[in-house]
């Protein structure tokens, strides 16, 4: 299967998922904030999602990492790239567990995978997709620099808006 | 991440599933026949079930094959063990493909993977969790010797039955 890389920022260790990681995704999936990323769920439910995070990076050979926070060492969220079938590009998404928000710490962690999927993989553009109401993210998502592209509805029927993130020369 | 064994069948292998599959997976999963399977589903949720079955090998270290027929290379189906959070126990699965019944396939690779579970990964039981109205699974279970065991809701609220499988001493 593919290798995961592991990245790092000054505070921040963005690594392969593991399955010491479920806890604290089920704790998020059961929140009412985790309606973003298709919650909120029961545990069996977080689980399947949990899996499916694991056979993304299998199928596509790249996909979400779990980002560690180096002082705790504890589970903060995910961030990294998303793309399942009738997605319209390659998502740049990103999660923060509960106590992880107001940190910084999903910005963080979403412009070093970013600048990793322009410096090491050479790809050329990245989307975000956000719930309408989702005023935080779309928050992040500005941020990062990234600019309202146009509205969107999911293979599922969720509305969503897809955010634009600058290009690779733009952020150089 | 953990490899998955290639076994063989006197008509089948039983191999990981991959990425090359998804075609005729989506095929399946938009079929009526996919109800036993947590389908119908449309495209994007086939891909992310896929994603989940690979993920699961993660998780668990044991999960589902793909079946490619021997004579033709086709996939058939898919068997094997299941055993997501909040299921009763290790369940032996078998789904077949549009086209693909009648050929005595899932009785195959399942009285296989009975044998395989018992002998070679040292399990001491299973179960296989049906839809109530799937009368030609419900056959399958009882030819493999399985017998009911109890009504049962799964965690995503489907009614089911769950049949038991034999023990390996009575299988030997």
């Amino acid at each position: 299967m593919t290798p995961i890389p592991t990245l790092e920022t000054d505070r921040l260790i963005l690594r392969a998922p593991v399955v010491a990681d479920f806890d604290a995704m089920a704790a998020f999936l059961a929140e009412e904030r985790s309606s973003g990323v298709g919650g909120p769920m029961n545990r069996a439910a977080a689980w399947r999602v949990f899996a499916t995070d694991f056979g993304h990076w299998h199928i596509r050979g790249y996909g979400m990492f779990a980002v560690e926070e180096k002082s705790s060492c504890k589970t903060a969220g995910m961030v990294g790239f998303w793309y399942p079938d009738g997605w319209p590009e390659v998502e740049l998404g990103w999660t923060a567990y509960k106590g992880f928000e107001g940190k910084s710490i999903a910005y963080a962690a979403a412009k070093r995978v970013r600048q990793h999927a322009y410096d090491d993989l050479g790809w050329g553009a990245l989307i975000s997709i956000i719930l309408p109401d989702n005023t935080r993210s779309i928050a992040l998502a500005e941020q990062l620099g990234a600019k309202f592209e146009r509205d969107w509805v999911s293979p599922g029927g969720t509305d969503a808006v897809i955010y634009r993130h600058p290009a690779p020369e733009a952020i150089k | 991440m953990t490899s998955i064994p290639t076994l063989e069948t006197q008509h089948l292998i039983l191999r990981a599933p991959c990425a090359d599959d998804f075609e005729a997976l989506a095929e399946f999963m938009a079929s009526d026949r996919a109800k036993g399977a947590g389908g119908p589903a449309n495209r994007s949720d086939a891909w992310k079930g896929l994603a989940m079955v690979i993920g699961h090998w993660n998780l668990r270290g044991y999960g589902l094959w793909h079946a490619d027929e021997k004579s033709t290379g086709k996939l058939v189906g898919r068997f094997g063990f299941w055993n997501p959070e909040g299921w009763l126990g290790r369940e032996l699965g078998w789904m077949v493909f549009e086209g693909f019944e009648g050929k005595n396939y899932a009785y195959e690779a399942s009285a296989f993977l009975l044998d395989y579970a018992y002998n070679t990964l040292k399990w001491d039981s299973l179960i296989s969790t049906i839809a109530p109205d799937n009368t030609r699974s419900i056959t399958l279970a009882k030819r493999l010797g399985a017998q009911y065991q109890q009504d049962w809701v799964s965690p995503s609220g489907k009614a089911s039955v769950i049949y038991r499988h034999p023990a390996p001493e009575v299988v030997q």
